[in-house]
């Protein structure tokens, strides 16, 4: 039981990396994204930043994890870049597909105005993609936290860190504490990002008159 | 080259008298002119085959023509949205050209409503409204989504003049057929239109609804002196509501004619009634 605060911490470590991680990650690729949309560019734009993109996404984040320890030494540093990394790599690849996906009606009636690019993005393709965009985030921080609490095993920093030289030791008792510590944290993790769906996703969904319409008869 | 300003005074440019465009009749009223215009989505046919239209400046002028005919396909022209394959446009003396910064100008002054609306689904009334201001806007106020407060006010005026007051903060999406197609129109008399292109945008609605919208177009038509050019199926509404009509069939101008009360001049054939109009356009719409 001794091991739990110790445990805990690691995780919050783990959290923050994936935190980190996620939010650079997604600022570095939305604006790559949009380059990649093919809705948006020519193909002398998103041809490039796609390609980029596909370089990015072919190492596994273990592998960025293993060339950051390299570059900046063991700790909590790397991992957090190779999560920026890996992130940059996936989750642009979902949105510039979602963005693809976007009516096409509203951009042909607002770039008719003669708007610039980016208010075209500004106004129509970020409300139009919104949700789309939020669940892939949520997805890409679920999917970090899982990945960082991995990174530890090549001296990444994070609680992966302390299970893998607890099973190196033969502690599966003590490793068994920490995994149990990432499984209560993931399901909080999910049961978070369920409420946050409801609230600002399912809602610009049509859900506010899906609920109203079931109260009519309630 | 002879070319009127806003303010109607006519400006001789010595210059320019060399490329003066290829139209016989050169006139500061014309806002569009369209010469032998073709233009192909691939490259086995012609959406539209040699079609010479001439609009003036002020005029309500409409298309109607049956599905694939070419109509949609005239409007697209006609806000830059598509370039023909062969002839010349002229939108107020220019040839349009995105990348050319005075047509883009232009471009800030045409209204522009798509059949499907083009509504930004997720955004309030309001919001989608205030589109119609983009162009006004410089670089800071629009990464910061700040519009002027008289933007704001104009935008809430003219939410009062297309009847929807008291839902500028409804979601897009939550409205029904008649007041989507109040914001598309708002949206557009917030570009502060010279030209405004409504692409059937009453098809779908009852007939209460439809003429309902046509007064409103026509009233702003009226109030802002601006040139409507509106697409539609039906030729009843087409000669109620407008002062020249154009018939497209299979990618060609088949007819034009100018409505006054109750009289039709066919500017090909004479005097015609409207029977013999109708009777013509069923005609066609049987073949």
């Amino acid at each position: 039981m001794k091991y739990i605060p110790t445990a805990l911490w690691a995780m919050l470590e783990t959290l923050q990396m994936a935190f980190i991680g996620t939010v650079i990650g997604v600022v570095v690729g939305l604006p790559l994204s949009m380059l990649s949309a093919r809705n948006l560019n020519s193909k002398y734009v998103y041809a490039p930043t796609r390609a980029l993109l596909a370089i990015i996404r072919t190492f596994p984040s273990i592998l960025w994890a293993l060339l950051f320890v390299i570059m900046v030494g063991l700790g909590p540093y790397a991992g957090v870049l190779a999560i920026v990394m890996y992130t940059i790599g996936f989750v642009t690849k979902l949105q510039y597909e979602s963005i693809e996906t976007i009516d096409s009606d509203p951009m042909d009636a607002v770039s008719s105005i003669g708007v610039s690019k980016f208010q075209l993005i500004r106004y129509v393709v970020l409300p139009e993609s919104a949700s789309h965009l939020l669940g892939q985030i949520l997805y890409m921080f679920d999917y970090n936290v899982r990945q960082t609490s991995i990174l530890g095993i090549v001296g990444a920093g994070g609680i992966g860190f302390f299970i893998i030289n607890y099973i190196k030791f033969f502690e599966y008792g003590k490793a068994a504490i920490f995994l149990v510590i990432v499984l209560i944290t993931v399901l909080i993790i999910d049961w978070v990002s369920v409420k946050i769906r409801d609230k600002y996703i399912i809602k610009s969904q049509h859900g506010v008159e899906v609920k109203r319409k079931k109260s009519l008869f309630s | 080259m002879i070319r009127a300003n806003k303010n109607w005074h006519i400006r001789i440019d010595i210059n320019s008298m060399a490329k003066t465009p290829p139209f016989s009749l050169i006139s500061t009223k014309k806002i569009i002119q369209m010469n032998d215009v073709w233009t192909s989505y691939d490259s086995q046919s012609y959406a539209l085959e040699g079609v010479n239209l001439s609009i003036d400046r002020g005029t309500n002028y409409a298309i109607v023509g049956q599905s694939g005919s070419g109509k949609s396909t005239l409007l697209k022209l006609m806000n830059g949205m598509m370039t023909p394959s062969k002839g010349a446009i002229k939108i107020d003396y220019l040839t349009p050209n995105m990348n050319n910064k005075k047509f883009k100008k232009i471009m800030h002054t045409i209204g522009y409503i798509p059949q499907s609306l083009g509504l930004v689904k997720n955004v309030s009334v309001l919001d989608n409204i205030l589109i119609g201001a983009l162009p006004r806007l410089n670089k800071l106020q629009s990464i910061l989504k700040q519009f002027p407060e008289h933007e704001i006010q104009e935008a809430k005026r003219i939410l009062k003049l297309v009847g929807l007051s008291g839902k500028e903060s409804r979601k897009a999406y939550m409205l029904s057929g008649g007041e989507k197609r109040r914001v598309a129109i708002a949206r557009a008399l917030m570009q502060k239109p010279t030209i405004l292109l409504a692409d059937e945008i009453v098809s779908e609605l009852d007939h209460v609804t439809s003429r309902e919208i046509m007064n409103l177009v026509l009233d702003a038509q009226k109030k802002m002196n601006l040139t409507a050019i509106m697409v539609h199926h039906d030729m009843k509404l087409a000669l109620e509501f407008a002062n020249r009509v154009a018939v497209i069939k299979e990618g060609q101008k088949i007819l034009e004619i100018g409505v006054e009360g109750d009289t039709i001049v066919d500017f090909q054939t004479g005097d015609m009634s409207i029977e013999e109009i109708m009777e013509m356009y069923n005609t066609d719409s049987k073949e």
